[in-house]
């Protein structure tokens, strides 16, 4: 009966010391990339590890090996279980020591993993099962074991629970294993109570930390943000944190920052009005992405327009920048004027069926970084978008950075005029983004920017507005190819233009 | 613990693990047979009820594919209105295509090359249906980008990464590459060369192709045999090439004509103003977009009656056939009275329901083509699965040197921000390993289980323990005679040549009267048809 239950312990034991293993490698190869490296390093540190644990068990007493045993899953289990949140922390908090934290954990486990098996099987030695026999149960339990979490890590754990959470739940697991054998052998573990106190007291921090990690990784992140996090959510489309910063709110998508609330209104400034100061007689706008409410926040400031369409992907960010109070207030509550429509659609999807004319149309999408979001600056996108614009309407396209992605921006323009657009580019500067692009679209072969606003701006006036439609010479045209989907340079020239602006 | 019990206990453990995994790794799915019981019954029936009613018409076409169907367009557009079509077991033939909740997939083919010069048939039919926008007959007309591939195009999983392209060139040695360049030099060399008759060494439709004996030369070795006598045995072309004999003839290349081989490469060198050289136009549908435009453009459905041609005859007055239609497992006949006649079906078919084919010099020996059998696989999947490193997901995922054809991805053509949440992967595999009647009679007794694990092959390759996490089901057709194989001599069968020929009152239209199962050839013979009837009728 006995004899079961330490070889039962085997199992478990053995599905814990891989999955922290493989948590280790999913972790830093998740963290510092080049996962071949990292798992080749993680599981070499770690059986060296696991063969000193070993050496160094022939230095406990016979007498001793139930109670070592015990406490050897004590450790396991407290060091084990806190492993992933803790190294996911050190990342984001002190990234320099991040790989020596890493190999100190992995070998610290690794020693004390190699320790298990040994002493499991002195206790069975001591109770005269054969050895041959006794040898072939524990390592058959012990690959099983294995087995079990090679197919639930990648399928399961990994995928639902997390790596921080799948962590804690194998901690839990070394502990209750430790309590199970402290009741099988009270009388052979030495100073039981104070063991079982000490595994209650492990045991109720794993708890915490499989409740508590959304919000370890809520901490892991600020630190990586550097600022506090006012919101976080992970929508199915993407990932939204938003920091603030004294009066400086941010929102990141997937990590890229999409805006600084020091600095949005020159962005969305640029990007609205010199084409709504030009169009007085303007009523239907449409707005293609921009679920933030900013840029429609500036076209509400006109009171000719009449109906603002905005089509947005992802719901749960349209319900934050309409509910979240200081959003609400950086974008004056915009959602909620009765002018605004809200379809949330994918809108290159939306325009293929749309039936309505606009008169002014903003596409703010995210930057052309994957064939996918290529299409949305293509020569048939711009054709369909084309069809739903009035004849003496405009377009403004979100278009990168002229300056650090001079070939992709100038392949928009190129790809515009490709679609018919007659196109007006212009450039301002945004301090958070640095040099930043735009292009003017319509079917008219002349575009003056305003000499003069109507409406009070913080950051256009007539002179801004006049240079922003000038290049200077270290911007000017580059002749490249339109956005064909056929081939898609878009793609490729936005790639190598990031490639030479960041190391 | 005893023994026993440790063995009892850690087998049940084990089995129940791997019970599990087997049961998460279990794809469920249905298979199709289009046109199996119907033309086997046909051929082995020895008397058909006769028929309760006659119907006439003016021009009867027997057969709903790529031929039947633009011979009912080119007869509308050529002013003939009194037209009959018996479609056949399965509408659209080689193109038919499925559907399943708004997700649209192919059955059969999926793509087509851009058309060359020689092809003004498709280019009317491209322009007509607003596919072509501008210049339909200029050798670079701008098409609709929509239909045109968007990039990337195509990958290959090459040693473990997948890489673009389907000829592997990263981690190929230089020697290699030397001759893959050599290879597509050779190319260009037919694909500019042209005969002393003016027609270019190797046109579609073949039939324009260039009669020198110097290029017919080429039909009398197989491919395998001609690249071995160019000294090209690179393995990675070997295998490339072979790849494509299969894919476009169902065999290895050592069972393929020269002649055929190389026309796959040489013919089609249709550009565009708005894409690459070597573009191709592709639908979620595949070809099925073609025929439905097709079918629409020939007034629908109502010409069409139910049922198959199962008897065809030559008189006096024209032509006869009997048509049936099995409802609810009883066949029913109509006889059919028409001036003329398009017999659109392939050979294999025609020779169980025409008696009068001797007459024009057909021998089955000679002429009837050996028929590739195929599987065309449709995944339907509720999430894409993680990919491996290399090249992204493209529309075309082939992985080197497997049986399979790869997979084409249903809606990489679509245009939108975030990926869909279904998609169809079309695995496409021809059975080209067994000779093609063993392998029918296997597919003949083959489990639904069987079929998807042969069809799965490449997608399990690519994706590993992921894949049957992501699928919902995946619907198989299985096709015994997808397509004629052009062997060696294929363009020299006379009797296929005489039924080009033909005077009428019947005449024929069918990809298999080139031997190359492609559209472009398919559509030829069915406008050629439909052209001759209305010359005939004015």
């Amino acid at each position: 009966m006995f004899d079961r239950i330490l070889v039962i312990s085997v199992f478990f034991v053995a599905s814990c010391g891989l999955a922290y293993e493989l948590i280790a490698g999913a972790l830093s190869s998740y963290l510092l990339g080049d996962s071949v490296m990292q798992f080749s390093t993680v599981i070499g540190c770690y059986l060296f590890a696991m063969g000193v644990g070993a050496h160094i068990s022939r230095y406990i007493r016979d007498e001793d090996v139930l109670t070592r045993f015990v406490e050897v899953e004590l450790a396991i289990g407290f060091i084990g279980g806190i492993s992933a949140a803790l190294l996911f922390l050190a990342f984001a908090w002190l990234a320099a020591p991040f790989r020596a934290l890493l190999y100190v954990l992995v070998f610290a486990i690794g020693a004390l993993i190699g320790m298990e098996i040994p002493l499991v099987m002195r206790a069975l030695h001591a109770r005269q099962a054969q050895f041959a026999d006794l040898v072939s149960r524990v390592l058959t339990f012990d690959y099983l074991g294995a087995l079990a979490v090679a197919l639930l890590f990648p399928m399961l754990l990994a995928p639902h629970l997390g790596l921080a959470r799948s962590g804690f739940l194998f901690g839990m697991l070394n502990v209750a294993v430790a309590f199970w054998t402290i009741l099988a052998f009270g009388t052979q573990v030495q100073r039981p109570r104070g063991k079982v106190l000490r595994a209650a007291i492990i045991f109720a921090i794993l708890c915490a930390g499989f409740l508590a990690s959304d919000r370890l990784v809520y901490w892991g992140e600020r630190g990586m943000y550097g600022d506090e996090i006012v919101h976080a959510i992970t929508t199915p489309y993407q990932r939204l944190v938003i920091t603030r910063w004294h009066d400086d709110l941010r929102l990141y998508i997937n990590g890229n920052l999409q805006f600084s609330s020091r600095d949005e209104h020159r962005y969305h400034e640029a990007l609205v009005h010199p084409a709504l100061e030009s169009l007085p007689w303007a009523r239907n706008a449409l707005i293609l992405g921009g679920g933030d409410g900013l840029a429609l926040r500036e076209i509400l400031r006109y009171p000719n327009i009449k109906q603002v369409t905005l089509v947005d992907l992802d719901p749960q960010m349209t319900r934050l920048f309409s509910s979240s109070q200081p959003l609400v207030e950086l974008n004056h509550d915009s959602f909620h004027d009765p002018r605004v429509r809200l379809i949330n659609a994918d809108a290159a999807r939306w325009i293929e069926t749309a039936q309505e004319d606009f008169d002014v149309a903003f596409v703010d999408f995210p930057d052309p970084s994957t064939f996918a979001l290529g299409k949305l600056y293509s020569v048939p996108f711009y054709a369909m978008l084309k069809k739903r614009i009035a004849e003496h309407g405009l377009v403004v396209v979100q278009a990168t950075s002229p300056f650090f992605a001079p070939h992709a921006y100038w392949c928009i323009e190129a790809t515009l005029r490709e679609a018919g657009f007659n196109t007006f580019p212009y450039h301002t500067y945004v301090p958070s983004f640095g040099e930043w692009g735009f292009i003017l679209a319509g079917n008219e072969n002349q575009f003056v920017p305003p000499k003069h606003y109507r409406l009070p701006m913080r950051y256009l006036n007539a002179a801004v507005s006049e240079e922003m439609f000038s290049f200077p010479p270290d911007m000017q045209r580059i002749e490249v190819e339109p956005n064909h989907l056929n081939s898609q340079a878009l793609v490729r020239y936005f790639d190598e233009d990031w490639h030479r602006a960041i190391r | 613990m005893r023994r026993r019990d440790f063995l009892i206990s850690a087998t049940a453990l084990a089995g129940a693990g791997g019970g599990l995994f087997a049961y998460g790794q279990r794809i469920a799915g249905s298979a199709a047979y289009p046109g199996r019981e119907l033309g086997h019954w046909l051929r082995d029936a020895a008397s058909l009820p006769t028929a309760s009613e006659t119907l006439e018409t003016d021009v009867l076409i027997a057969g709903s594919g790529v031929a039947g169907l633009t011979a009912a367009w080119a007869l509308k557009k050529g002013g003939v209105n009194e037209v009959l079509t018996v479609p056949g077991p399965e509408p659209h033939g080689n193109a038919a295509g499925g559907s399943d909740g708004g997700l649209r997939f192919p059955t059969g083919a999926h793509y087509l090359p851009l058309p060359s010069l020689e092809s003004r048939h498709v280019r009317e039919m491209l322009f007509e249906f607003g596919i072509l926008q501008k210049d339909p007959y200029a050798p670079r007309p701008t098409y609709d980008e929509r239909y045109l591939i968007h990039a990337p195009a195509e990958r290959v999983l090459y040693a473990g990464a997948w890489q673009e392209g389907y000829l592997p060139t990263d981690g190929v040695s230089v020697d290699e590459r030397a001759q893959h360049t050599r290879f597509f030099d050779i190319v260009d060399f037919y694909s500019n060369a042209r005969g002393s008759d003016g027609k270019r060494a190797f046109a579609v439709p073949l039939e324009a192709s260039s009669k020198e004996q110097r290029f017919l030369d080429l039909d009398k070795t197989s491919f395998r045999a001609w690249l071995v006598g160019q000294e090209l045995e690179a393995p990675t072309l070997l295998w490339y090439l072979d790849y494509c004999c299969r894919d476009d003839y169902g065999r290895h290349l050592d069972e393929i004509s020269a002649w055929a081989g190389l026309h796959y490469f040489c013919s089609r060198d249709g550009e565009a103003a708005n894409a690459e050289k070597g573009a191709v136009l592709t639908w979620p549908e595949g070809l099925c977009a073609l025929t439905e435009r097709l079918e629409r453009g020939a007034g629908g459905r109502r010409n069409w009656l139910e049922g198959s041609i199962a008897r065809l005859s030559v008189g006096e007055s024209g032509v006869e056939a009997l048509a049936v239609a099995v409802r609810d497992g009883i066949p029913k006949t109509t006889r059919i009275k028409a001036r003329y006649a398009v017999a659109a079906m392939p050979l294999y078919v025609l020779q169980h329901v025409f008696d009068g084919l001797s007459g024009y010099g057909f021998t089955r020996q000679r002429d009837l083509p050996r028929y590739a059998p195929w599987l065309v696989a449709n995944f339907l999947m509720h999430a894409f699965p993680e990919e491996q490193p290399g090249a992204p997901l493209s529309w075309d995922n082939v992985v080197y040197r497997e049986p399979g054809m790869g997979y084409v991805v249903s809606t990489h053509q679509d245009i939108r921000m975030s990926r869909p949440e279904r998609t169809a992967f079309t695995a496409y595999y021809a059975l080209s390993d067994a000779e093609p009647e063993e392998t029918r009679r296997w597919l003949d007794r083959a489990s639904g289980d069987e079929l998807i694990h042969a069809a799965s092959r490449d997608l399990r390759l690519a994706y590993g323990w992921r894949l049957p996490l992501c699928v919902e089901r995946v619907a198989i057709t299985v096709r015994g005679h997808a397509m004629a194989v052009p062997e060696p001599g294929f363009l020299s069968a006379a009797g296929r040549l005489a039924l080009r020929d033909s005077q009428g009152p019947l005449y024929f239209a069918h990809s298999d009267l080139s031997g190359l199962s492609v559209f472009e050839e398919a559509a030829w013979w069915g406008y050629r048809a439909a052209a001759q009837i209305v010359a005939r009728r004015a």
